[in-house]
């Protein structure tokens, strides 16, 4: 890829066939954390578009799309920037052969990271629009005023971007040494058309038709079907192994066997399902798949009473012999992603020659890392493999690495011919990279006037993006030394206390773990927001009121959501019978998004359930590109919050998964949703601030003190049950 | 073999006999509207009709529905393209978010309105409890169910007054 020219490059992908286009690349601006992107930096692409001689307008799409609708936000600044409409733009998601490597889509990062650098690349192709055409008119450049898709002078002459542009192709490169171009997104004066305004979903029509937009969808000729074996933990090994059943199965083409890979491919599904069924594999591990196991390795008491935990956070003037007012142990169960769509792949082998030896079509957060890690694999060089992303049937932190990828490759390679690899259900709960299991001791101490005077928050959490299997293995040993970023999220509280401590140790535990939404934000602040709930309590206050206090007017932004979250609420009277009650909580997820919820419970005796009844969110988002998607964003982050708070727990037992479909983990239906108002805070003069796995963070604690107000009950476990408050 | 498809005759070739309808449908027909997801018929991703009432295609062996009438999300919109009720009130409400349990939703909620033109919360929420949606459109759901019960209703009053 580095030996073309950028302008070879977009030549070679047809870019630079006609019309004028924009390629923005930022430099110096390598924040980047191994072995993927975050950040667009010199070395990633940022933002491609064009404007072809007809005057439509064509963008690489940037983000992988798995429900959050991104690109649609980033085609809306385009937009603006142009001055044409969302729907003129046409979006072309590329292949990995088609651009350098685009940044890993995660952390709620997508418009946080490409806003300003699309923006940049459509006003610096704007501004040289406006150049042509001051030439075009015989006018100055200041006497070229903007006009819907194109210019306009004072006197109400007009050109076309069509009319500037001809057959003969130009390529606009933003010059970092001169001065930016006007950003219109950015301009808070200014009277928006594009952002800050509802825009339906880029696509929406496919996936009311059902169009193949998913990587299952996916046919070609001669294709078989295949499946592999997934062990339990991706570090154990085969201990015995029975293939002899598989030789019967009529429609069997190959039995794979590598190492500790395991697989068949077959002329038609069904004889996939029987040859993986008469496969006997029993595991080698290095640690018990048990419950207890997991109990133990996070047991912070433990670790609390052994000293100081492996990582500090915050250590300020800190007295470990306090009178505590609360001292309490909130424990977080592992959650798995359980997508909609269980993943697929097909890779295809090409004949020497052939300028990519190897095909792959998936659906996935990072297509860059599938291709350098089928390299790896394979044995191919880069250049050598290209990665075709499909659209994601949801993906909340899963879907980063060559999993169901490899399967389809070492697959494809045995028989020589393509093969499409289905996961089964089953299958994406065994390797489900979960959500890890976190224990959190809580002391608070208050002063005289009811203020906080001590904080000391201990936790225990398996890693997260230090997970093993996540990194090569030469360099997890290395990072651990370091932050794990995904168990970090959270800890810090928003309340003033002058004596202060946070510490945490990261352990492994027997199963995969890794990025699920919110990482460990949403079970930190689960334990932070129900201390601070159960203080108020016991001090007979209002708990929004003293949470508002103890920010201390440091927090403006989260104190602004809480109070516009409490008079929301209040127009909403709550039952005054047994058994009901409102609970408020709010967080900050990664410094940088805003949200405070409340959740109206009732605890139903009749019926011995736990019902949501109503939600309220108000979520500060800095600039709301899309308002619409970020209330989807919201509402999605709901019904994950009742999942979290009431249903869903990873079962393992018996050095196995448990969890293996939806009729043994209970991921939320449309009866167990709550009503919900929501208000979308929008700040225009401040960057766009990500919504994918942010309300996650208050819902369930808020749920939790809806539980406490109703009953006297305080959850110190999750999921919580009828059976726990009775 | 024969499967009646969206109202069109599909031949079904002798090896994907014992297969599921839902994997004839995908993998030999080329109609993946109706999406994989559970496998059990716990999800409702994979609903299509047989003789108007919806069901688990991912259970049906597809050698107990030959020569009836199955209706998939292919065969919801008319021939030029105009979008059935139900498909746009999804668009008017921007009820997709990854969209892959979406094929379901719309046909399990066509069997609510062909047999109760107005449903109200409680029979909305009893007829697609077991249609799952990860990312939680349920919300944007039900509500794109009551614009096009309203929809459905104006146009038949419509063609009622026309004749």
């Amino acid at each position: 890829m580095a030996k073309l020219t950028r302008r070879g490059l977009l030549a070679a992908t047809g870019w630079v066939a006609g019309g004028a286009t924009v390629l923005y690349i930022v430099r110096d601006r390598a924040i980047a954390v191994a072995p993927t992107i975050i950040f667009p930096d010199k070395e990633s692409g940022a933002a491609w578009l064009q404007i072809r001689p007809d005057g439509s307008c064509r963008m690489f799409f940037s983000r992988q799309d798995m429900g959050q609708n991104a690109n649609t936000g980033l085609a809306q600044i385009v937009a603006e920037e142009l001055n044409i409409d969302v729907d003129d733009i046409e979006g072309v998601l590329p292949n990995t052969g088609e651009v350098p490597p685009l940044a890993v889509t995660a952390a709620s990062m997508s418009l946080t990271a490409f806003s300003r650098p699309t923006a940049i690349a459509a006003a610096t192709l704007r501004e040289s629009m406006r150049e042509r055409a001051a030439a075009n008119l015989s006018e100055s450049l200041s006497a070229i005023l903007d006009d819907a898709g194109g210019f306009r002078t004072a006197d109400d002459r007009r050109v076309s971007y069509a009319d500037l542009l001809e057959e003969s192709s130009v390529m606009v490169e933003f010059d970092e040494s001169k001065p930016l171009p006007a950003l219109y997104t950015y301009d808070s004066a200014r009277e928006k058309k594009q952002v800050g305004h509802a825009a339906k979903p880029l696509g929406i029509r496919e996936l009311v038709t059902g169009e193949p937009v998913y990587a299952t969808d996916v046919h070609m000729p001669g294709m078989l079907y295949g499946r592999a074996i997934q062990p339990p933990v991706r570090n154990a090994r085969i201990a015995s192994l029975d293939t002899s059943g598989v030789a019967g199965i009529e429609g069997v083409v190959e039995l794979v066997l590598e190492g500790d890979f395991v697989g068949v491919v077959c002329n038609i599904p069904s004889a996939v399902d029987a040859a993986m069924a008469q496969i006997k594999v029993t595991w080698k591990l290095e640690q018990p798949i048990t419950q207890n196991e997991i109990d133990r390795l996070v047991d912070v008491d433990a670790e609390m009473t052994e000293g100081d935990l492996e990582h500090l956070l915050v250590d300020e003037a800190h007295n470990k012999d306090v009178d505590w007012a609360i001292d309490l142990r909130f424990d977080v169960q592992v959650q798995s992603h359980a997508q909609q769509e269980p993943r697929a792949a097909i890779a295809r082998f090409n004949e020497a020659g052939a300028h990519h030896k190897l095909e792959i079509w998936t659906g996935t957060q990072d297509p860059w890392a599938i291709k350098r890690s089928a390299s790896r694999d394979t044995g191919l060089s880069e250049d050598g493999v290209v990665v075709y992303p499909q659209r994601m049937g949801g993906g909340f932190g899963g879907r980063e690495y060559y999993e169901v990828e490899r399967d389809a490759v070492r697959l494809a390679r045995a028989v020589k011919r393509p093969v499409k690899v289905q996961w089964m259900r089953k299958d994406e709960f065994t390797a489900s990279r979960s959500r890890p299991a976190s224990a959190h001791r809580l002391r608070i101490a208050t002063d005289n006037q009811g203020n906080l005077s001590d904080w000391w928050h201990g936790y225990v959490s398996g890693y997260v993006t230090l997970a093993r299997e996540r990194l090569p293995g030469w360099l997890l040993p290395v990072m651990r030394f370091g932050e794990d970023s995904g168990v970090v999220k959270g800890a810090m509280s928003p309340y003033s206390a002058p004596h202060q401590r946070v510490e945490y140790k990261d352990v492994d535990l027997p199963i995969d773990l890794g990025v699920w939404r919110s990482l460990n934000g949403a079970p930190a602040i689960f334990a932070i927001e129900s201390a601070m709930d159960e203080l108020a309590v016991q001090q007979g206050l209002d708990p929004v009121d003293f949470k508002i206090a103890q920010m201390k007017g440091a927090q403006p932004r989260l104190q602004n959501c809480l109070e516009r979250v409490r008079k929301m609420s209040s127009k909403r009277p709550l039952s005054s019978g047994a058994g009901y009650g409102r609970g408020f909580a709010c967080g900050i997820y990664d410094g940088r998004c805003f949200i405070a919820v409340s959740a109206d419970v009732h605890i139903d005796e009749a019926t011995q359930q736990i019902k949501v009844e109503h939600m309220c969110c108000a979520q500060d988002v800095g600039m709301a590109v899309n308002p619409d998607q970020l209330r989807s964003q919201v509402e999605s982050n709901m019904a994950w919050s009742v999942g979290m708070a009431l249903l869903e727990k990873f079962e393992v037992a018996d050095n196995d998964i448990q969890s293996s479909n939806f009729d043994n983990y209970r991921i939320p239906r449309m009866t167990d949703m709550p009503r919900l108002d929501i208000e979308i805070i929008d700040q225009p003069e401040i960057p766009p601030a990500g919504a994918g796995e942010v309300a996650i963070v208050a819902g369930p604690p808020a749920i939790a003190n809806a539980i406490r107000q109703a009953t006297g009950f305080r959850a110190l476990r999750l999921p919580i049950s009828f059976a726990d408050i009775v | 073999m024969n499967l009646y498809v969206n109202g069109t005759a599909r031949q079904v070739e002798p090896a994907w006999r014992n297969e599921t309808l839902l994997t004839v449908l995908r993998e030999h027909l080329g109609l993946t509207g109706s999406r994989f997801s559970c496998g059990i018929g716990q999800c409702g991703a994979c609903v299509v009709h047989i003789d108007g009432k919806p069901v688990t295609s991912c259970l049906i062996p597809v050698s107990a529905v030959a020569n009836k009438d199955i209706l998939t999300i292919e065969g919801l919109a008319s021939e030029d393209g105009t979008l059935h009720p139900l498909q746009q009130a999804w668009i008017d409400e921007s009820v997709p978010q990854c969209g892959y349990c979406q094929s379901g939703q719309i046909m399990q909620a066509l069997a609510l309105l062909n047999e109760t033109s107005n449903p109200d919360d409680a029979e909305i929420d009893r007829a697609m409890s077991g249609n799952l949606c990860r990312c939680g459109t349920y919300d944007r759901i039900r509500k794109s169910i009551k614009k096009a019960a309203v929809a459905l209703s104006e146009a038949a009053n419509l063609s009622e007054e026309a004749q």
